[in-house]
């Protein structure tokens, strides 16, 4: 099949939000998605399109045990079960092995940033966090950042770790995220170079900081809109 | 009762608000999330896959996707009644897959959890509206009315079993009886027109908003 022209790719993305495409034909379209922009763009256009029409179909009130089992395959709250389902069942952000990826890196980081500082006479270190890449976050932007906060938690600095190439007409906006709640916005920053951000306190009830994809000038409702596409956990 | 109208695109914002905070790993979003679009996501399984147990298990797989997924949702490319749909969509007909293996094994008429019998086939083709009556009512509601009046009744009839009940190509053609070729050209074109009259009449503009 040949997966290039668009038209044939238009007319794949049709049928498969229809659901008339199926069998190995469904599941190679499926597994080619996340590599080709054009094709996702083709989906979801065709859901705009077609997937509103379920609006019409009557609801059906599903037994409580649906929950229950929901609850239980993502929250099992006994220590019994294994690990690696709990791990699972964390968010992404607070899963270990991406802390444990990055932790050589932050070592490093921190190390350099030690190094700055300890030829200003400051009194205490700041405070560094690494802001990893969210894998499910990738297929919008694919960023890492460093953010320093002063000892005293006023003033942070963000850095992107690589470079980062933004859709014009979107931002990238910096949240705190507290152990439970919402996310409060700490500002937009750049996705070239450093930003500073002054603030009366950075670190009271922060237990993360997270940067979301916005439109320019930032989430019109106060809470991330975007893909996350970004967090670090603060550990102190 | 079905998703009022203007529920769809009115809805988003408090909807797309609880996204951001399932994204961030909160479970009282979460549970919000859930308690607000359970009756429509089953709904939706329901149609394509009326097995009421396999039913339940895939709302349950559903949501477990969100909760992994919710993280990459781009309230500026879908709605979030949009992406939850389409979420539920896609597993409810992947399910298909294996009912289609199982099914040749299986009597049509089976014990249901009470052990009376039920008729697999006439569970479908209960007093619920048919598909055809649930895209007229949806294309009215949602102001499209004029471009599916554009399709002729056998597009229309072939769109709505594929969209509504889940239906492939072939189970089209033998449900109208009609040949598999004629079935495919009367949905494909039914596509573009569908395609061609929402971009001429703006509609898509308005449901991006």
């Amino acid at each position: 099949m040949d997966y290039s022209r668009p038209d044939r790719v238009d007319r794949l993305a049709a049928e498969y939000v229809l659901g008339t495409l199926r069998g190995p034909a469904r599941r190679r379209f499926e597994a080619l998605l996340p590599a080709h922009p054009a094709m996702r763009s083709a989906v979801a256009t065709w859901q705009q399109r077609l997937v509103p029409l379920a609006s019409s179909i009557e609801t059906v009130e599903p037994p409580d045990r649906v929950w229950q089992g929901i609850e239980h395959r993502l929250f099992p709250d006994t220590r019994t079960l294994a690990s690696q389902t709990a791990a699972a069942a964390l968010p992404w952000w607070q899963r270990l092995g991406l802390w444990r990826a990055l932790s050589g890196f932050s070592t490093a980081a921190a190390l350099a940033l030690f190094m700055v500082a300890s030829q200003t006479p400051a009194p205490q270190a700041p405070i560094i966090v690494v802001l990893g890449a969210n894998p499910e976050a990738a297929q919008a932007l694919n960023a890492s950042f460093v953010a320093s906060v002063s000892a005293d938690g006023r003033a942070l600095v963000l850095k992107p770790l690589n470079e980062l190439s933004m859709s014009p007409g979107r931002a990238l906006e910096l949240w705190a995220v507290p152990a439970q709640g919402a996310p409060r916005s700490l500002g937009l920053v750049q996705a070239a170079g450093a930003t500073t951000l002054l603030r009366t306190q950075f670190l009271r009830d922060t237990a993360a900081f997270a940067v979301s994809v916005e439109p320019t000038g930032g989430s019109p409702t106060g809470a991330p809109t975007g893909p996350i596409v970004s967090v670090g956990k603060l550990s102190i | 009762m079905a998703v009022a109208p203007d529920e769809w695109s009115n809805r988003s914002t408090a909807l797309g608000l609880l996204l951001s905070r399932v994204a961030l790993g909160d479970r009282a979003a979460f549970a919000a999330l859930y308690r607000d679009t359970r009756s429509h996501l089953f709904g939706v399984i329901l149609r394509i896959n009326a097995d009421h147990a396999q039913a339940e298990d895939l709302l349950q797989d559903v949501f477990v996707n969100i909760w992994r997924a919710s993280s990459g949702f781009d309230a500026a490319r879908a709605q979030p009644m949009t992406w939850l749909t389409s979420i539920a969509r896609n597993r409810a007909i992947d399910s298909l897959r294996r009912r289609k293996t199982e099914v040749q094994t299986v009597a049509a008429q089976t014990l249901n959890d009470d052990g009376e019998e039920t008729d697999l086939v006439a569970a479908q083709a209960s007093d619920e509206p048919g598909p055809l009556e649930l895209l007229t009512q949806a294309a009215q509601a949602r102001d499209m009315a004029h471009c599916v009046g554009t399709l002729s009744k056998e597009q229309q009839q072939c769109v709505a079993l594929a969209f509504y009940q889940g239906l492939s190509y072939a189970e089209v053609a033998e449900h109208l009886t009609q040949p598999l070729g004629t079935v495919k050209s009367w949905v494909r074109r039914a596509l573009l027109s569908l395609k061609d009259c929402l971009g001429r009449s703006g509609t898509e503009q308005a449901q991006t908003n």
